[in-house]
């Protein structure tokens, strides 16, 4: 996976094409809150990316007044900057870009997951914020989401320790997901949109069909519909807070999907058909039943990969600079 | 036909002590085509195997087979395309074999219908077994410290104060941490549940009081290999120590006094098994079935028992064995005449009787089998810890 590109750089670019096709005319006036707002990305950023289209003699500095669109004079003292048509990276949205946690959530999630085989790891939010450019508030929605996702945890010293994965920890968390889960899903399966889960299907489908070894990008997908969309609408909010730190397993069948070289999906993929199977027919406690079965299977895989994982000795790429080794 | 420069048909990776110069030499001279031997005893050599199925064909190994199968790294094995296929099932159907040793290596030995290992027989397996044996440490007698009248052998002297600073111990964690457990349990005196499979906190256990121990001076060395370990007991500083099998009689064969231990406790009993890569196929794939045919069919096992170990099928390799090798191999018989190693030197003087017995009172005294444990990153973690402590 690329590191994140600079956000000021994603800003940078998206103003300059703005500017050469025209959609951002000369002597517009541009002000770093206008535009950041209209963006919808922070400040920095943009003052940044102001800066460096000035070097690249883009846009010109107009005193006190912000910066102006080429060499033309100003053509407006204050525009509305969301009356302009723009042409941004992330068609569809409003926005510029994706949210900047979203920009590198999953980048710094690979990451870590990448290490957690290996022993205890240690995050450093100031790290963070430096290896990808990014704030302290970025920062700390990306350790809160992942925090969600069961792969990071505070100490008692309140640093975000990450791993280290141990059967024991598996164990534990399995005597309590298979009781969690299937009655969150129990509760969520009348919410559930009847085209969503056969689209889920779909993807399993797929899956089985093309042998039973889906890429890690396709694995993640397929164990994200069931055991986080799925669950998503159960009204239960103390049940939701529980359930994402008890999916280690997902964590475990990342990492060996990454790690080794054949690996054979078939009888997840199966297990989690059946319970979509059920929900599509509308049957919540056959459906229930089906992610007990399934989430105990996989608990046995689990173990049985968390060992073949205990052989390799450390990430084969470089450790990221906001990971230290704990132990 | 000079069988150095033809393309190699087969890539075997496997221990030294598996593959000795005699079997390379007579597995090629008898099957006709080259064999790429590469000896891969590490950690390093399982990553090889679980990450790149297609750098390899045959895999001899020990304790691993759960772990590669569960990567499915290797390939099930057709028992009809077997010789020794009917020989297997038929001893998976008796459990005749001995004690608990044939036991444990039928459990978990062929292939299910949902894809995982179980006992019920099949025509495919996993692995094919191929030799076993139980090794336990070796201590010099007249080195040691003064021991109670009547005292029995026992691992807890790895960590009897008594040895202090005359302790060798194995440098690998898969067998290090069973043999310091076997010690620790003695010292410490209190059980661990399943020797073979530790929980973490007594992992953790052990762990500190190995440093502890060593902290005190009460280890002497470390070895990864057996010539580094021959190497630490004929230095003479280490008098107590774990050894394997062929150490054991190349140091009788230069002379030394050493006693194998039959421990109160039971001994570390370990087996080894041969697996076809996932992604052998076609000449490569017949030339496998080949070399596991061979390697079944008496001789590489009657060599190797020469250096102490067990074929699975001891009927199998009697016919090439003498009979007084057979009976101080096997039987636990005194040597009627001085006996050779795999390489024909004399290891055995005439006289000598193998501690521990036959065959069969051997392999009964297995207490714990060599295995990667559900928590081995945390065993590995914490041995690290002690080795640098």
């Amino acid at each position: 996976m690329t590191v994140a590109e600079a956000y000021y750089e994603v800003v940078r670019r998206a103003l300059e094409s703005n500017i050469r096709d025209g959609s951002l005319p000369g002597g517009t006036r541009l002000y770093v809150a206008a535009l950041a707002d209209r963006l919808g990305v922070s400040r920095s950023p943009v003052k940044r990316a102001l800066d460096m289209l000035e070097a690249d003699g883009l846009i010109r500095r107009d005193g006190a007044q912000g910066w102006l669109v080429g060499t033309e004079p100003a053509n407006d003292s204050r525009p509305n900057l969301h009356l302009f048509q723009l042409d941004l990276p992330d068609s569809g949205s409003a926005t510029l870009i994706k949210p900047g946690w979203e920009r590198i959530l999953q980048t710094v999630a690979d990451e870590v997951t990448r290490c957690i085989p290996f022993g205890i790891w240690k995050i450093s939010e100031a790290e963070l914020c430096t290896h990808f450019s990014v704030s302290r508030t970025v920062t700390r929605e990306v350790l809160t989401r992942m925090h969600e996702r069961g792969l990071i945890a505070k100490n008692r010293a309140s640093h975000w320790i990450a791993g280290p994965l141990s059967a024991q920890m598996l164990n534990e968390v399995h005597d309590l997901r298979r009781l969690m889960e299937p009655l969150a899903l129990k509760r969520a399966a009348a919410r559930l949109e009847r085209a969503g889960l056969i689209e889920m299907r779909a993807r399993i489908e797929a899956a089985i069909a093309q042998g039973g070894t889906p890429t890690p990008d396709e694995l993640d997908a397929i164990e994200d519909d069931l055991h986080i969309d799925c669950v998503a609408p159960q009204p239960n909010q103390r049940l939701a807070d529980a359930l994402p730190e008890l999916r280690l397993s997902m964590v475990v069948n990342r990492q060996f999907a990454r790690h080794v070289a054949r690996h054979q999906e078939t009888a997840l993929l199966s297990e989690h058909r059946l319970v979509l199977d059920h929900l599509i027919a509308g049957d919540a406690d056959g459906a229930a039943a089906a992610l007990a079965f399934h989430l105990d299977a996989d608990h046995e895989r689990t173990r049985e990969r968390l060992k073949v994982l205990s052989i390799f000795g450390g990430p084969d790429d470089d450790v990221p600079p906001y990971l230290s080794q704990v132990v | 036909m000079a069988l150095g420069s033809e393309k190699p048909r087969l890539r075997v990776i496997t221990r030294g002590e598996f593959a000795v110069p005699q079997i390379r030499d007579q597995v090629q001279k008898d099957l006709g085509f080259a064999i790429e031997f590469l000896v891969l005893d590490s950690t390093q050599g399982l990553q090889q195997v679980v990450t790149q199925p297609e750098s390899f064909d045959i895999y001899h190994q020990w304790h691993t087979s759960d772990l590669i199968w569960t990567a499915r790294c290797i390939q099930g094995i057709d028992l009809n395309r077997l010789e020794a296929g009917p020989r297997i099932k038929a001893a998976a159907l008796s459990r005749s074999g001995v004690g608990r040793a044939i036991h444990t290596i039928f459990d978990r030995l062929f292939v299910q219908e949902d894809g995982r290992l179980g006992e019920a027989l099949t025509d495919t397996v996993a692995v094919l077994p191929a030799l076993h044996g139980v090794d336990a440490f070796v201590w010099r007698p007249e080195l040691a410290p003064a021991l109670n009248p009547g005292e029995a052998e026992s691992w807890g002297w790895l960590l009897d104060p008594r040895w202090a600073g005359h302790v060798g111990l194995i440098a690998d964690p898969v067998l290090g941490t069973i043999e310091a457990a076997l010690a620790a349990e003695v010292q410490l005196g209190k059980p661990f549940g399943d020797i073979g499979n530790l929980t973490i906190d007594e992992v953790d256990t052990i762990a500190d009081f190995l440093i502890h121990k060593k902290k005190i001076g009460h280890f002497k060395g470390f070895w990864n290999s057996q010539e580094e370990a021959m190497r630490l007991m004929q230095r003479g500083s280490v008098t107590i120590q774990s050894l394997f099998s062929p150490a054991v009689s190349q140091l009788r064969a230069t002379g030394m006094n050493l006693r194998v231990a039959s421990p109160l406790e039971g001994c570390r009993g370990w087996h080894s098994d041969m697996c076809i890569s996932a992604a052998t196929e076609g000449d490569a794939l017949d030339a496998a079935y080949a070399y596991l045919d061979w390697y079944h069919n008496g001789w590489a096992g009657a060599c190797l028992s020469r250096q102490g170990y067990y074929f699975i099928f001891p009927e199998v390799v009697r016919p090439h064995l003498t009979p007084e090798e057979w009976d101080y191999w096997y039987e636990g018989q005194p040597a009627a005449r001085p006996l050779p190693g795999p390489d024909g030197t004399v290891t055995i003087p005439e006289g000598h009787r193998r501690e521990g017995g036959s065959y069969r009172e051997r392999m009964s005294s297995v207490r714990v089998w060599n295995t990667f444990m559900d928590e081995h990153t945390h065993v590995n973690r914490r041995w690290r810890e002690f080795l640098s402590a």
